[in-house]
């Protein structure tokens, strides 16, 4: 009797054990707790501290309403900085998607090399934002630096990159299209995916490359431009390395990032209250942009399930 | 059976990717308890030593203690700062000292995260902008009453300049300083122009950029951008008028120390000029300067740079070794009969943090990175010439020529006229308005704006502070 109770129990704990629930949140748990520790907990905290004058050095905060959030408007470099993030999502961004695409289309040619080939191409993304990378590129534009080396051999006048109001965010937005691996990948992915069959279909009927590629390989594969367009905008709204090591946001304010702006103002300037305000106006200038890009997307993306 | 093997082998490799990820701290772990075992051995070995240093320093044998220590600065400076941690270490076998280095900009952000957690470095260095991290100072006078920190050999004038307006020891300093114009006099001698003088005005100063840049093609004038605006914007304001009428802040940090803003106007036009001329770095190109080691004066590239002059022996042996001469010349005046603006101060201190369980133990510690001889003779006043008596004199006696002209020239400085206070603090949020006053100057060049007005802004934004 005791013994069969006891079995009951144990294999209930198996059970238990066992279930594919339990499984799943044990294996998750560790990322739970992390997103909850480091991410769920300081986003809330922030939205709190919008509303106050905190600084990092003072130990208290007094409730300010919504002073941090009207100070945003009249803030000249806060404006300037938005229109800057803004010019270098929507030029980085389609940029580096092109370039990714191109390059998949490139390695999808059957050869021993292609394997070799994408992990060469996907090395700068993995090194991602990395602080050498961004020095490396500060190196290569200096004044006297690697391009402008070149440039004087070849006998043209060099370049002042960092100093001309109007070229200093050029370097960056390279930087951001030369790390196009992770995008590479997933198209890369997606090409493989649409079916040989279509394009033997077309050849019959008699059609040339383009058409192929923009009747049958972009449908087929605009879920996936889809997707790493809204990761690739996310992503780039969040630009901080490039600008915080090559260039300071200078000169004169032409490269200053929104997110380097929210950090000068948190830990150079200590109004910590006022950088978490810009934070969250920024969620919800990035929450309205993926938006309107689920939105449009319904007339681009084709869905083979078909309405 | 296949299945859990394979569950069995992926778990396996699982944990040892931990452990691996585990080691590497338990490695570091290791290597500084070896650390420390070498130490005790060594400090064993001679047993003589340590019997005159444990007289020297009556608390060796306490407990265990772990102080945590930061400082920001060139490279020389943290390889001797290590070293003479690890003398004292040797010294005091009880005291593990667990230091960071950082360079100037990213010690203050460091240090602002570590204020808003509690968590301040034990010893940590300030300088003239402690006003914003008062709360986490703990005062030395108590050290000093005690005797834990020994300031007999410190003159008076000398414990001034790190106290606060109402006469509270903040830290010991680290060493004097002053700003000076440092120049390679072949690059002047090449440009055919006069080399400074004692009283040379920054007409002169604009005038020789000019020169420099037009006769060789270097810069003629260049400098870290965090020191232009004390040594050059802060110091003209200094200039004018009479001896210590005007300052840029007032002398007890609550509000301007001028009404004027035409005052600053002069001196944001010239460096305009200089900078759309080519004669000055612009905003690109000083981007470039990270510290003064790689200055545009050290590479050959430039005539003349700003130096905290306890910086300059560094950068005159990395030219001496190129085969350059360099030599330094008071910061230019407004006009060559009026003040000086000079100011002697200290470079920075070491401070004992509020934060700290062992203030006590880190006050020994400063006291002695203050005191000791043999730890200034590693120190050599990189930081600035030392403030204690004997230490100044022991270093004094076998100069390199750096050094020499160095403390040349602070004793120069010395004899110039100074006003009975001075205030070298920067008040909370000064950062904000010397990057919008850099800002400016790069309207001006670009012609969006006129010097009048970059004064007007900047003496507006300065003022802001205080409302």
């Amino acid at each position: 009797m005791k013994s069969s109770a006891q079995t009951i129990r144990t294999s209930k704990v198996r059970k238990f054990i066992y279930s594919n629930n339990t499984v799943g949140h044990v294996f998750a748990a560790p990322f739970i707790f992390g997103f909850i520790c480091f991410s769920l907990i300081p986003i809330l905290t922030s939205f709190y501290y919008a509303f106050t004058d905190y600084s990092l050095g003072s130990k208290t905060s007094e409730i300010v309403g919504g002073r941090n959030f009207a100070m945003l408007l009249t803030d000249d470099i806060f404006l300037q900085s938005l229109g800057i993030t803004l010019k270098y999502v929507f030029i980085s961004v389609p940029l580096k998607l092109a370039f990714a695409l191109f390059v998949a289309f490139l390695l999808t040619r059957k050869s021993r090399l292609v394997t070799l080939y994408r992990s060469l191409y996907y090395v700068p993304s993995l090194v991602g934002g990395s602080v050498a990378v961004a020095l490396v590129w500060k190196q290569l534009f200096a004044r006297k630096g690697l391009f402008n080396s070149v440039l004087s051999d070849a006998g043209f006048s060099t370049i002042n990159w960092f100093g001309d109001t109007k070229l200093a965010l050029w370097p960056l937005i390279l930087m951001s299209v030369w790390q196009f691996g992770s995008s590479m990948i997933i198209f890369a992915a997606g090409l493989k995916e649409i079916p040989t069959s279509y394009y033997e279909a077309a050849e019959i009927d008699g059609a040339n490359g383009f058409q192929k590629f923009f009747r049958i390989t972009l449908p087929c594969l605009s879920p996936i431009v889809l997707y790493n367009l809204v990761m690739q905008t996310i992503s780039a709204f969040m630009a901080f390395t490039q600008a915080f090591i090559i260039t300071q946001g200078g000169p004169n304010n032409s490269t200053m990032m929104y997110s380097l702006y929210v950090y000068n103002q948190a830990f150079k300037y200590n109004n910590m209250g006022y950088a978490c305000a810009m934070s969250w106006f920024m969620l919800v200038v990035m929450s309205a942009i993926t938006l309107i890009i689920f939105k449009t997307s319904k007339m681009w993306v084709f869905s083979e399930a078909g309405e | 059976m296949k299945k859990k093997l394979i569950s069995i082998f992926l778990a396996a490799g699982m944990v040892l990717s931990l452990a691996a990820c585990g080691n590497e701290t338990g490695g570091q772990e290791s290597s500084a308890g070896s650390d420390t075992g070498s130490t005790q051995e060594s400090s064993a070995g001679s047993e003589e030593s340590s019997a005159q240093e444990s007289s020297a320093a009556p608390e060796a044998d306490g407990e265990p203690v772990t102080l945590r220590m930061a400082w920001w600065g060139s490279q020389t400076r943290h390889d001797i700062t290590v070293e003479v941690i690890e003398m004292y270490e040797k010294e005091h076998p009880n005291v593990k000292i667990e230091y960071e280095f950082f360079s100037f900009d990213d010690y203050f952000n460091k240090l602002k995260t570590l204020q808003a957690s509690d968590q301040v470095w034990d010893i940590f260095q300030l300088g003239g902008n402690f006003p914003m991290y008062m709360d986490k100072i703990c005062f030395m006078d108590e050290f000093i009453d005690s005797g834990i920190v020994d300031v007999s050999d410190i003159p008076e004038a000398y414990l001034q300049i790190t106290q606060d307006i109402e006469g509270n020891q903040i830290g010991l300093s680290n060493g004097l300083n002053t700003y000076g114009i440092a120049y390679d006099v072949d690059m002047f001698n090449e440009a055919e122009v006069p080399l400074p003088t004692e009283n040379w005005t920054w007409d002169d100063y604009a005038d020789a950029a000019m020169k420099i840049m037009e006769k060789t093609g270097h810069y003629g004038s260049s400098g870290l951008s965090s020191s232009e605006f004390i040594a050059g914007c802060s110091t003209y304001i200094g200039q004018q008028g009479k001896v210590g009428e005007y300052g840029f802040f007032n002398l007890d940090l609550t509000g301007m120390g001028f009404e004027d803003p035409s005052m600053l106007e002069g001196y944001i036009q010239m460096r305009a000029d200089l900078i759309k001329a080519g004669a000055s770095p612009d905003a690109g190109a000083e981007m470039e300067i990270t510290n003064i080691e790689n200055d545009f004066l050290v590479t050959g590239e430039a005539g003349m740079t700003w130096v905290a002059v306890n910086q300059f022996p560094t950068i005159y042996d990395i030219c001496k070794a190129e085969g350059r001469t360099l030599a330094l010349a008071p910061l230019p005046r407004v006009t060559s009969d009026g003040p000086s603006g000079a100011v002697i101060q200290s470079s920075q201190m070491l401070c004992v943090s509020q934060d700290s369980e062992h203030k006590e133990e880190a006050a020994a510690f400063i006291s002695w990175f203050q005191n000791s001889v043999e730890c200034n003779q590693v120190l050599q006043g990189e930081r600035g010439i030392p403030v204690n008596n004997t230490v100044r004199d022991s270093l004094k006696a076998n100069l390199t020529e750096g050094q020499q002209i160095m403390y040349d020239f602070v004793d120069l400085i010395g004899t110039f006229e100074v006003p009975e206070k001075v205030n070298v603090l920067s008040p909370d949020g000064q950062d904000q308005v010397v990057d919008k006053y850099r800002n400016y100057i790069q309207d001006v060049v670009a012609g969006n704006m006129t010097a009048a007005e970059a004064a007007q802004k900047t003496y507006d934004d300065a003022a802001a502070i205080f409302n």
